[in-house]
């Protein structure tokens, strides 16, 4: 019970010296806010840049063009070849006619090619297969396994090599994203850490009569170390509250527009941060808490003879 | 109650800031130490409540030899023995009340009874009505009055006052040791370090003399007899 009663009087206490102190408090608070901004901003990027991804990971196709004397049959029995493999998305078969009216379409304007085309006469496009992958990284293995004796001699071109180059900068951009932001998160980590410290060391330095003071009362270690303890734990709860409620401030406008943006990807910044709120922000607080505690008990131990 | 025996304190080698001390002072006296600035006198207060201890010699306050005391076990002691400053040392951002409240709220005691003890030393210091301001909302007579109270909360069998009127005027520093009388009546011991020869002399008690770290004089009813 008494326990109980000094660990709630401490608690009052820290309370006490948050708000007599307002400015150096909000000071603290708001480095406290500053660092978890970063922390959140970064995972958007994250989140945006995985939806940037996949947005263009989505529109990535190869096609496979046949002989033109491939059968139709063997470039459909390739097509479902093909489809039962599960890194392949989707499989369209695109006959020799519909290639040939595509590629006038496409370069009506152009009379040379249109004037070559009629020259060469007839259709010189073969059936060809407009493959989706699962994952960028299935090309290769896609690639490999339309070579069969049976379809390998039928095939004339495959532009898989075409989309690698784009998806591997896709990749590098979002892998530097990511390493950018825990660059970032590092170097706030470090700020907050030494600004704790510091904060710390100055209370200690001028509440030293107000300690020496306590001592002399009859206070013991934990009644005088106590309070600043738990004003970590405060600083650490009050701005991961206020943290929380920015989020909701800048998500509900920047949500929507986000998804518009993405149009056919599901990208939604709200839903990644309220369906998963509680570890999100449970783990910054969490780890906001063990980083102030520890710098605090840091603090204390170099500068607080008690 | 309280026994110095043959006590030296050195804070550099060869230099002594008390040397050879040896006292004893009973339960219930009233005993001013006096001396000039830097005879030792406040070196020797400050070893009645463990601020200091001795570098030589034993100190004895009822059961506790302050010169064998473990650090765990400090605050236990200083809940037992009144301290009265010179400059107050009254907590800041704390009210009066809050201030006279902390030293039992340090001690674990429960909330009644704090609102029960807190009160009776607001009135035997006077100050009833100003429980709710700060310190530096009150005068220094004022702020040594808290300081009193606050000492008083545990119900000390001893009051060590370090120079209580040295940041008093006259009337002041008249009506705290009158205070401090009556806390004496009650039969809390009573160690005043002072160098107020007016102060001395109008008590009338015992006067322990110390010049250059060494006793110079014991007189039971004596005077300030330092030039």
């Amino acid at each position: 019970m008494s326990i109980l009663r000094s660990t709630w009087r401490i608690i009052i206490f820290a309370l006490q010296n948050i708000s007599r102190n307002f400015w150096l408090s909000f000071m603290t608070l708001m480095i406290f806010v500053l660092m978890l901004i970063t922390v959140n901003v970064v995972l958007m990027l994250n989140v945006l840049a995985d939806g940037a991804v996949r947005s263009i990971e989505e529109k990535v196709e190869v096609t496979i063009y046949f002989e033109a004397e491939a059968s139709e049959d063997l470039v459909k029995s390739a097509q479902g070849y093909l489809m039962a493999f599960p890194e392949v998305r989707d499989v369209r078969f695109l006959a020799a006619a519909d290639a040939l009216q595509n590629f006038k379409e496409q370069y009506a304007a152009d009379e040379v090619i249109i004037a070559s085309l009629e020259e060469v006469g007839g259709n010189p496009f073969g059936d060809s297969l407009i493959v989706s992958a699962t994952s960028p990284d299935d090309f290769d293995f896609i690639s490999e396994a339309i070579e069969t004796p049976e379809f390998a001699p039928l095939i004339r071109e495959k532009n898989f090599n075409n989309f690698e180059d784009i998806i591997d900068r896709i990749k590098l951009v979002g892998e530097r994203l990511r390493l950018f932001g825990i660059i970032l998160i590092g170097f706030f980590t470090l700020v907050t850490m030494l600004i704790i410290f510091n904060t710390i060391r100055v209370a200690i330095y001028v509440h030293r009569d107000e300690i020496g003071i306590m001592k002399l009362v009859g206070a013991n270690d934990w009644f005088v170390r106590g309070p600043f303890l738990f004003e970590a734990l405060f600083y650490s709860l009050f701005s991961t509250v206020a943290v929380v409620g920015l989020m909701a401030v800048i998500l509900r406008p920047l949500d929507p527009w986000v998804a518009r943006y993405f149009g056919d990807v599901d990208v939604h910044l709200a839903d990644f941060f309220w369906s998963q709120g509680w570890q999100i922000f449970g783990l910054e607080f969490a780890i906001l808490l063990m980083l102030s505690v520890l710098t605090t008990a840091f603090a204390m131990r170099k500068y607080l003879r008690v | 109650m309280i026994s110095l025996q043959n006590v030296s304190k050195q804070y550099v080698p060869k230099e002594y800031a008390l040397k050879g001390v040896s006292l004893s002072i009973d339960a219930g006296d009233f005993v001013s130490i006096v001396g000039q600035s830097g005879s030792g006198k406040t070196t020797l207060a400050k070893m009645l409540f463990a601020e200091e201890f001795p570098s030589k010699g034993r100190v004895v306050i009822g059961d506790w030899d302050i010169s064998k005391i473990r650090q765990s076990e400090i605050p236990t002691l200083r809940r037992q023995i009144g301290v009265v400053f010179q400059d107050f040392k009254l907590l800041p951002r704390k009210t009066v009340y809050e201030n006279i409240a902390f030293a039992l709220q340090v001690a674990g005691e429960k909330k009644s009874r704090i609102e029960e003890i807190v009160p009776q030393v607001l009135r035997i210091v006077g100050l009833v009505g100003k429980k709710d301001r700060y310190p530096y909302q009150l005068s220094g007579g004022e702020q040594q009055r808290v300081s009193i109270a606050r000492s008083l909360v545990h119900r000390p069998k001893i009051l060590v006052a370090d120079e209580p009127t040295g940041n008093l005027d006259i009337i002041h520093s008249h009506e705290i040791i009158e205070l401090l009388k009556r806390i004496n009546d009650f039969g809390t011991t009573v160690v005043l370090v002072t160098h107020d020869r007016d102060i001395v002399n109008s008590l009338k008690k015992r006067v322990i003399t110390i010049a250059e770290g060494e006793i110079i004089s014991d007189v039971k009813r004596g005077k300030y007899v330092l030039s």
